[in-house]
C-alpha cells in the first residue's frame, strides 16, 4: 500500500494551499481530489482578491486578514494576479451614512483608499453610471483561481508532494480510534487505491460534511449558492464594488478578456446539481445595470452557479447567508469527538486559503510532533520566465500570445518553445479568444508536465481554452482532435469527451436568451446536434 | 406607379430571405433583397434533416414549400436529392451519423451503404480536419449499424499554399479559380483512391462548382467523391448561397448587398420604408410589403425582442399587436431560442411569408 504521512482531501485553494505549505515543512503529503483542480467553490466564484473593503464596516477583523493575504498572494504569485485596483462606489440611492461608515472603517483597518469624487470616478471608469455620488479606492484584484491552485500544487510537486486528480475519497480507513488510510477510487478508470496515513485533512469544501461523516464525525456545513455571470466585455478596468451593506449583483470583476457579475445568495442542501435560475440572472443583471448603465445588454458567455460552504455552528435560523462568518473554522476531531489523526477545515474564503493552510499545518505539524514554521507568506510560488525564454517566446510568437503563454506556464514556456522550434506547424493558434498554440495544447495534454489534463475542461482550466465566446465550439474540437492524435483518446473516447465538455458548456449558456451568444449556442448545438439543454448550470468559473 | 417603389423588399439572404425572394419574383413581382452577406449558410450544414421536416409535418404548405425550394436547387445548379419522407444517415462532424431527407449528391455520397469500400482523405495542413479520427468513427458507427463498411484513412500533400494552417475556405477557393490546383488535386485523389470505391474529403471542393462541373471532377479523379461535414464556414451551405444568389440576380430581383438596414419606418402600423446605411444619399427603399429575415438582428430592428408572430406571420409588438400590417417575419427569428436545424423551417417560413407578402399587396391603404 502507498504511504504518506498526511492525506488531503479536496483540492479546491485551500487543499492546494496545504499541500505547498506541508511540502515547505518537509512532511510528506497527498492530495486527493474527486475532479479536477479547482472543481468547488474555489473554480466557481468572482476570482476577487479581496483588500478587505467588502467586509470592513461589519468585522474589522476579516478586513484586515483579507488585506494582509491580498498583499501576500500579490507577492508569491504575481502571475496569477491581475492588480487592477478596486473602486467603492457610491450609488445615488444607497444609504450616504454607510458611505462614511466605509471610509472610517478603511482608514482603521489600514486599508489604503482615496475618496474620489463622481467626476474623478467616472474619469477613471467612464462606463459608470452619470448618477452616482463618488467612490473610495482599493487594493483590490482579480485572481486567476485555476492558476492560483496550479501554482500551489506544481510547487508542491516540486517538492515531491503528490496530486491525484478524478480521485474520489469513498472511505477512510480508522483503526483504535486513529485514522490509518484512506480509500479512493479514479473516477475516469475505476481504479481503486489506499493511501495509509499518519493524518486526514478534510478540506472537501461544500463536501466536508460527507467526507467527515466517513470518519464517523459531524461537520456542521451550511451550503449557500452563489450565482455569477460571464459578460464578453471589459465595461470596467478595475474592480467596481457597490458601497452598500453587501447585498446581491454588487461587484463586477474584470478578469482577462471578460468580467464577472455577481453575486447570489441562496441557502441550499448540497453542492450538487446546482440550478441557477433566470429570476437570478434577471436580477443580476438588472443590478449591474444600476451601477454600470448597459451592463444588461452585455453579451453573456455563460452563468455559472457554486456553492459557499460556510461554518455555521448552529446557526440553522432563518438569518440570510451573509451574516454568517466568512471566518473559518479548523476541528481537530482527536479533540473534538476522539477520532485521531483526522482534521476538517471549513468556511473561508479564497482571499485567506494561505491564512487558512498555514493554521491548519501549523496544527497537523504540532499533532505529528514536528516542530516547523509557516513559510508560504514568504516563498514565491513560482519562478518568473527567464529573460532568455522570453525572448525566445517573443521572436517566435507575437507579443500578445507569447505573453499570455508565459502568465499561464511560466519556466515551462521553454519547452513549448522547444516543440515549435522543432514543428512550426505547432505555433497555430487553436483557441483564438484565448490565444492557446497547438503547442501549448499538446503540451498540457502531453505527459511530460507536472499536471497533465484528461479532459477537455481539464485543458480549460489550464489554458482557458474555451472560456471565450465560442464556448469550446472551435477550440474544443481542436482540443479533441489533439488528444486523439497524442493517442491520449481512442476516436470514440474522444468523441464522447468533446460531447461532456460541450454538454457542460452549453448547460451554462441555457439562460440566455438574446444576441450573439444565442447564436453562438444555436450553431454549436446544430453542429455536434444536441437537444436544447436544460437548466442546469454547474461547471466551473470561466473569468 | 412610383418607380422607386417595389412590391416585396426582402431583408437578409440567409435561406428564409433567399426563398422568399424566389418566390415573390417567381410571381413576376419586383423584388428589392438587401443582405449584408450569407447569413447562416455560413454555417448551415447544407442538407435538410429529417428530425426538422418531422418537426414540421403539421404544416400543409410544407410540401409544396421544399418542391419550390427543390425546383429553385436545380434551377440554380446545385439539385437536392431524396425527399421529404426519407431518413438515411449522413456523417455529422463527430462522425456519428444524423438522418437527412434532402442534400445535394455529394453530401449523399458520404452515405454508408453495406459493403461500401471508401477511403477518407485529409489534407496535410488542413488541421481542423483528421482522416484517422473520421474513418475510426465511421468504421465504429457503421459496425454498430450492422453494415460491413470499410474505411480507411490517407492524407495527401498538395504542393499549393492553402494558408498555415490551410482552411478549406482557401482550398475551396482554389478549387474554384485555379485551374492548376485542381489538377494537382486530381492527381493526388487519384493516387489516394486506388483501391477504393469511394473517396470522401472534407467539405471543400469549390463555393462556385456546379453539379456538371462536379460530376467532370469526378470522372477525372476516376471514383466517386463525398464530402464530409467541418467545423464552420460551411462550404456546402455557402455553395448553396453562390447559387441561389445568382439565380435570384437573373431572374431580374434588385440585390443590395453588404450594406445594413440601419432601421424600418413604421407610420399608423404600414411599413412604408426599409433605411438602409450606405455612404452618400441614403438609400431607403419602399415597398408594399416588407419581409424580415433577418435571424435575431431582428430584434435591434423591432427595437425590441419579438414576442411572436400573429397567424399572419407577423411580428407582434410588446402589446400582443402587429408591429405594421405589411411586415412579415421569416427565419429564425421565430424560433425563440429553440434554434434551427438545417433549414426545413428558413425554407418553409420564407416561402409562407412570400406569399402572405405577395398576396398583401394593396390592400394595406385600405385599411
Amino acid at each position: 500500500m502507498e504511504s504518506t504521512q498526511v492525506v488531503i482531501i479536496g483540492g479546491g485553494a485551500t487543499g492546494a494551499g496545504i499541500l505547498w505549505d506541508l511540502s515547505l515543512r518537509g512532511i510528506s503529503a497527498t492530495l486527493l481530489e474527486q475532479g479536477d483542480i479547482a472543481n468547488g467553490a474555489t473554480g466557481r466564484c468572482h476570482g476577487l482578491l479581496h483588500s478587505g473593503g467588502r467586509y470592513v464596516v461589519k468585522d474589522g477583523g476579516t478586513a484586515r486578514e483579507c488585506l494582509a493575504e491580498n498583499r501576500i498572494v500579490k507577492a508569491i504569485a504575481p502571475h496569477c494576479v491581475d492588480d487592477a485596483g478596486g473602486l467603492f462606489v457610491q450609488c445615488a440611492h444607497d444609504d450616504p451614512a454607510f458611505f462614511e461608515q466605509w471610509w472610517r472603517a478603511a482608514a482603521e483597518a489600514g486599508i489604503p483608499s482615496r475618496r474620489l469624487s463622481a467626476e474623478q470616478a467616472r474619469g477613471l471608469e467612464p462606463n459608470l453610471a452619470p448618477d452616482i455620488l463618488g467612490a473610495f479606492t482599493c487594493p483590490d484584484a482579480h485572481v486567476d483561481v485555476f492558476r492560483l491552485v496550479l501554482a500551489n500544487l506544481g510547487a508542491a510537486q516540486a517538492r515531491g508532494a503528490k496530486f491525484y486528480a478524478y480521485a474520489k475519497v469513498n472511505a477512510i480507513r480508522t483503526a483504535n480510534g486513529r485514522v490509518r488510510s484512506v480509500v479512493y477510487r479514479n473516477t475516469r478508470t475505476g481504479e481503486e487505491g489506499e493511501i495509509a496515513c499518519e493524518m486526514a485533512i478534510n478540506a472537501a469544501g461544500g463536501w466536508a460534511e460527507s467526507v467527515a461523516a466517513m470518519a464517523g464525525v459531524e461537520v456542521p456545513v451550511r451550503c449557500e449558492k452563489g450565482t455569477l455571470l460571464v459578460l464578453n466585455d471589459r465595461p470596467s478596468s478595475r474592480v467596481i464594488n457597490r458601497c452598500r451593506k453587501a447585498g446581491d449583483g454588487d461587484i463586477l470583476v474584470p478578469a482577462g478578456p471578460v468580467s464577472i457579475l455577481g453575486t447570489t445568495s441562496m441557502r441550499v442542501s448540497g453542492p450538487d446539481g446546482l440550478r441557477a435560475s433566470s429570476e437570478e440572472v434577471d436580477g443580476l443583471l438588472r443590478l449591474g445595470n444600476e451601477l454600470i448603465p448597459g451592463l444588461a445588454s452585455a453579451r453573456i458567455l455563460r452563468v455559472f452557479s457554486g456553492v459557499r460552504a460556510l461554518y455555521s455552528p448552529e446557526a440553522r435560523g432563518a438569518e440570510a447567508g451573509r451574516e454568517i462568518s466568512r471566518g473559518f473554522a479548523l476541528f481537530d476531531h482527536e479533540t473534538r469527538d476522539g477520532v485521531g489523526g483526522f482534521v476538517s477545515i471549513v468556511g473561508g474564503k479564497l482571499t485567506t486559503y494561505r491564512l487558512m493552510a498555514a493554521e491548519v499545518c501549523d496544527r497537523v505539524a504540532k499533532k505529528l510532533g514536528i516542530e516547523s514554521e509557516c513559510a508560504t507568506a514568504k516563498v514565491s510560488l513560482r519562478p518568473g520566465v527567464d529573460r532568455k525564454s522570453h525572448r525566445r517566446a517573443i521572436q517566435m510568437l507575437p507579443r500578445p500570445v507569447a505573453e499570455r503563454m508565459e502568465r499561464r506556464l511560466g519556466l515551462e514556456v521553454a519547452r513549448v518553445l522547444d516543440a515549435i522550434e522543432a514543428r512550426p506547424a505547432l505555433a497555430e493558434l487553436v483557441c483564438e479568444c484565448e490565444l492557446v498554440t497547438r503547442a501549448e495544447l499538446e503540451y498540457v495534454l502531453g505527459q511530460s508536465t507536472p499536471l497533465p489534463a484528461q479532459t477537455i475542461a481539464d485543458v480549460g482550466r489550464r489554458t482557458r481554452l474555451g472560456f471565450g465566446p465560442c464556448q469550446g465550439t472551435f477550440c474544443g474540437y481542436r482540443a479533441m482532435l489533439a488528444g486523439f492524435q497524442m493517442h491520449r483518446w481512442s476516436a470514440s473516447q474522444a468523441a464522447a469527451e468533446l460531447s461532456s465538455f460541450l454538454d457542460e458548456r452549453w448547460k451554462g449558456q441555457g439562460f440566455i436568451h438574446q444576441g450573439n451568444q444565442v447564436e453562438q449556442l444555436d450553431l454549436s448545438q446544430e453542429l455536434y446536434g444536441a437537444d436544447p439543454p436544460a437548466c442546469v448550470t454547474s461547471g466551473a468559473q470561466d473569468g | 406607379m412610383d418607380s422607386s417603389r417595389y412590391d416585396v423588399v426582402v431583408i437578409g439572404a440567409g435561406l428564409s430571405g433567399l426563398i422568399a425572394a424566389s418566390a415573390v419574383a417567381s410571381e413576376n413581382l419586383r423584388v428589392a433583397l438587401i443582405a449584408t452577406g450569407p447569413g447562416s449558410f455560413v454555417l448551415g450544414s447544407g442538407c435538410l434533416e429529417t428530425q426538422e421536416i418531422v418537426r414540421l409535418g403539421g404544416s400543409p404548405d410544407l410540401n409544396e414549400a421544399i418542391e419550390f425550394f427543390c425546383e429553385r436547387s436545380r434551377l440554380a445548379g446545385n439539385p437536392f436529392e431524396g425527399d421529404i419522407a426519407s431518413s438515411r444517415p449522413l456523417p455529422a462532424i463527430l462522425g456519428d451519423f444524423k438522418s437527412v431527407a434532402l442534400a445535394p449528391r455529394l453530401l449523399w455520397n458520404a452515405e454508408p451503404r453495406a459493403d461500401l469500400s471508401a477511403v477518407v482523405v485529409g489534407i496535410r495542413g488542413l488541421s481542423d480536419f483528421d482522416e484517422n479520427f473520421m474513418a475510426e468513427r465511421l468504421r465504429e458507427r457503421t459496425r454498430a449499424m450492422g453494415l460491413a463498411c470499410r474505411y480507411a484513412a490517407r492524407q495527401i500533400s498538395l504542393a499549393s499554399d492553402c494558408g498555415a494552417p490551410a482552411t478549406t475556405l482557401r482550398i475551396a477557393k482554389r478549387f474554384d479559380c485555379d485551374p492548376e490546383f485542381r489538377s494537382e488535386l486530381i492527381d493526388a485523389l487519384r493516387r489516394a483512391a486506388s483501391g477504393f470505391e469511394r473517396i470522401l474529403v472534407p467539405s471543400m471542393l469549390g463555393l462556385l462548382s456546379s453539379e456538371p462541373e462536379i460530376l467532370q471532377f469526378e470522372r477525372e479523379v476516376g471514383c466517386s467523391l463525398g464530402e464530409l461535414p467541418t467545423l464552420p464556414p460551411s462550404i456546402p451551405g455557402l455553395r448553396l448561397f453562390h447559387h441561389l444568389w445568382s439565380c435570384l440576380q437573373k431572374t431580374g430581383v434588385e440585390m443590395f448587398q453588404g450594406f445594413p438596414v440601419q432601421k424600418l419606418e413604421i407610420h399608423d402600423g404600414l411599413c412604408t420604408g426599409v433605411h438602409v446605411a450606405s455612404p452618400g444619399h441614403p438609400l431607403i427603399l419602399r415597398g408594399e410589403s416588407v419581409v424580415l429575415a433577418t435571424g435575431r438582428h431582428a430584434a435591434t430592428l423591432l427595437d425590441r425582442s419579438c414576442p411572436g408572430l400573429d397567424t399572419q406571420m407577423r411580428p407582434l409588438d410588446a402589446g400582443g399587436s402587429a408591429v405594421a400590417r405589411n411586415l412579415f417575419a421569416a427565419g429564425s427569428l421565430l424560433n425563440n431560442g429553440a434554434g434551427s436545424r438545417g433549414g426545413a423551417t428558413e425554407i418553409l417560413t420564407g416561402y409562407r411569408a412570400a406569399k402572405l407578402a405577395a398576396a398583401g399587396r394593396g390592400s394595406y391603404a385600405a385599411r
